[in-house]
């Protein structure tokens, strides 16, 4: 194996990895905000939207997501709209982990102490000021842990956007190993990229958790 | 999408999902095996062992399972390894897995009460007998979840070795669409399938979950 | 004497099948301490919560300075529940404090106790700042205004969770064992607090293992087991000279550590 091709394309996965961490951010903003709604669902008073809700988690994390993309880039097709492949790969990503998110979310809400809620009620809170106060600052602190841990799985996922030919790390690994004829090396270029991202992300993710204990929440 | 289509490609459907099934089972099995070995390596091993297999272990879970059957497909013959699409998905399959069932065993392991296993020492029980009769059973019954779910999530990867043109039921789907132009409601056909499959799959595994770990805590007893 | 402020007449309460009060009768006079006591399971929390109707109770009534709680006054028939809006109205004259305390851990001492002020009563950050300096300072605690919860002590802990139920100037305080979740050597802080409010008028229901403050401090203790008043009344009453066997079988144990 001769280093020296990975060197020699540090630019492209450079690119591509930018373009895979741009992905994956955009997805999991995206997702977080599909994510909460679907979340607000299954806590919802009305049998209907608690199903649907489910529903949801079921689909996107029953179907896999390779399935997933391609459904999206078929069915856009199908109906003639046209959105550029990036937003359909974006969207779908976000569907996706619009799922796990909301799971995520719905037990920090459960995993915030009963008593706390309960201190509010018995103090005479509404119930708008319980949940913007007392309840949701605490179920989102809880959620940051699990949430960079989907980042993580996310940032992985994205590779499957290469099929529909976005220009991410997985990509740009392909066009290196089929432009050198050097399969070995362009895989192993690649996975060294994912992995300094990942590393990166672990760093950020020890420093928001030392930070979030900090805060006095445990 | 008519049905003497679905009805003519019928064959190469069941073929693909026996295709799917037989990956799937062999690249858990393999997995299963190779992290419980991984796992021992981290109890047992001497430090370089250990930090090798941390390296291992780091390497597969933190890059993306497509990038790595790329690697044992296309690279692998660059260091002598010529595998067929299938070999590289089950071998794929396998190895990635492992990456996470070592976690899951090493968890179970680290899971066990160390009081029992000071009991076992101080009546004189081998290392070995203590590993089988009194860490072990306690272990596998922590891991058994956790276990249970990754295979779960393992069947849905297999869906990535179509990529890598390994016959299975996606890649037979996307040939009957493309032969038929009726992409979407292959796709489609194709999202519900899985769908229903990874639903029944999970009730099924959560029942054989608690039947195992019924069956192993008795054994432990 | 006038109303008491708390009357609970008949008060009963099932969880499903399990009947867990069965006809409580009690009362709690203007500046009266009343030390509910009795073995786990008799139902003295479940009382307490039904008193600013944290829990539901299926039949009596429970009122407080004359107004029904839970539910509206109807003229017979059956009995509809009281308006969210109505509750929350009520339980802002209702102090409580917790067995765990239930302070939030996301804001300091000060957050905790001004919180209620801001929300609640609608005082401006500056007077709800203001008010609850005052009443950590009142509880000991003026120097930790600025602490987190994760950072103080159970029993300063309680004393920020006292103050918090305090600021918000209640014409009653609820206590649900307010010393049980604390190590031994922090009990005796928080009933320092507790004692100096009974001095200083406060009406206060509090339901607790401390028998040796109960001795003390209540002026009326009532035991209840199985769901039922088995016996009430001035402390040297129901702690020595109790006619009801099962009120001195409990005590038998306190009786034998000298507990008071």
């Amino acid at each position: 194996m001769r280093p020296s091709v990975i060197l020699h394309s540090f630019g492209y996965f450079a690119q591509g990895a930018l373009a895979t961490v741009a992905v994956s951010l955009a997805a999991i903003a995206i997702g977080f905000a599909i994510g909460a709604l679907v979340c607000m669902a299954r806590l919802s008073r009305q049998a209907l939207i608690v199903r649907l809700g489910a529903i949801y988690v079921s689909v996107f994390r029953g179907v896999p997501l390779l399935v997933q993309l391609l459904f999206i880039y078929y069915f856009l097709a199908k109906f003639g709209v046209d959105v550029p492949a990036l937003a359909a790969a974006i969207g779908g990503l976000a569907c996706s982990s619009a799922a796990f998110q909301s799971e995520i979310l719905r037990g920090a809400l459960n995993a915030v102490p009963r008593g706390q809620g309960e201190a509010a009620v018995a103090l005479g809170f509404r119930s708008v000021d319980i949940w913007r106060r007392v309840l949701l600052p605490q179920a989102l602190r809880i959620s940051v842990p699990p949430l960079i841990n989907e980042f993580i799985l996310l940032l992985k996922a994205s590779s499957l956007v290469s099929v529909v030919g976005i220009a991410e790390l997985t990509r740009v690994s392909m066009n290196v190993a089929s432009s050198t004829y050097r399969p070995l090396e362009a895989y192993v270029g690649g996975g060294l990229f994912y992995l300094a991202i990942n590393l990166c992300l672990a760093g950020f993710g020890a420093l928001a958790e030392r930070r979030l204990s900090r805060a006095g929440v445990r | 999408m008519s049905f003497d289509v679905l009805w003519r490609y019928a064959p190469s459907l069941a073929s693909g999902f026996g295709v799917t099934v037989f990956c799937w089972g062999a690249g858990g099995a393999l997995g299963v095996v190779l992290g419980f070995l991984i796992a021992l390596g981290f109890r047992a091993g001497a430090a370089p062992l250990r930090w090798a297999l941390r390296v291992f272990v780091e390497v597969f879970r933190g890059t993306p399972f497509l990038m790595q059957l790329f690697l044992l497909y296309a690279g692998g013959p660059a260091i002598g390894l010529r595998l067929s699409a299938t070999q590289a998905g089950i071998l794929g399959l396998g190895v990635y897995s492992s990456s996470y069932f070592a976690e899951i065993f090493r968890a179970g392991f680290a899971a066990v009460p160390q009081g029992q296993v000071e009991a076992a020492m101080s009546v004189g029980m081998t290392r070995f007998d203590t590993l089988k009769r009194v860490i072990l059973p306690s272990a596998l019954v922590a891991a058994l979840p956790p276990i249970v779910n990754t295979l779960i999530v393992l069947s849905k990867e297999t869906v990535v070795l179509s990529i890598i043109t390994v016959p299975e039921l996606m890649y037979q789907a996307q040939t009957m669409a493309a032969e038929t132009f009726t992409a979407f409601e292959a796709i489609f056909a194709l999202a519900v399938f899985y769908w229903l499959l990874v639903e029944v799959v999970s009730r099924l595994g959560r029942r054989l979950e608690l039947m195992a770990t019924r069956f192993l805590s008795h054994e432990a007893l | 004497m006038g109303a008491p402020v708390i009357e609970i007449r008949d008060v009963k309460k099932a969880f499903g099948a399990h009947a867990v009060l069965r006809g409580v009768d009690l009362d709690v006079a203007k500046s009266e301490v009343v030390c509910v006591i009795g073995p786990s399971g008799s139902g003295k929390s479940t009382l307490l919560r039904c008193v600013n109707f944290l829990e539901s109770y299926d039949s009596g009534s429970i009122r407080i300075e004359g107004k029904l709680i839970g539910y509206e006054e109807t003229q017979g028939g059956p009995r509809r529940p009281m308006s969210t809006r109505k509750l929350r109205e009520m339980r802002r004259e209702i102090g409580m404090v917790f067995q765990h305390f239930n302070l939030w851990p996301h804001m300091s001492a000060l957050g905790n106790v001004a919180e209620p002020l801001e929300r609640v009563r609608g005082l401006s950050a500056a007077e709800a700042g203001e008010r609850g300096r005052a009443m950590l300072k009142r509880v000991g605690l003026a120097d930790k205004a600025e602490a987190y919860p994760g950072r103080l002590s159970g029993g300063q802990q309680q004393r920020v969770a006292i103050a918090r139920a305090l600021a918000m100037q209640p014409r009653l305080m609820l206590f649900d064992e307010p010393t049980s979740a604390l190590d031994p050597e922090l009990v005796g802080e928080v009933l320092e607090v507790m004692r100096n409010l009974a001095g200083d008028g406060m009406t206060m229901l509090i339901v607790t293992h401390e028998m040796g403050f109960a001795a003390h401090v209540a002026t009326r203790i009532a035991f209840i087991d199985g769901g039922r008043v088995i016996d009430v009344g001035e402390p040297r009453k129901v702690l020595h000279e109790s006619r009801e066997p099962r009120v001195r079988q409990f005590l038998q144990t306190y009786h034998d550590r000298n507990a008071f």
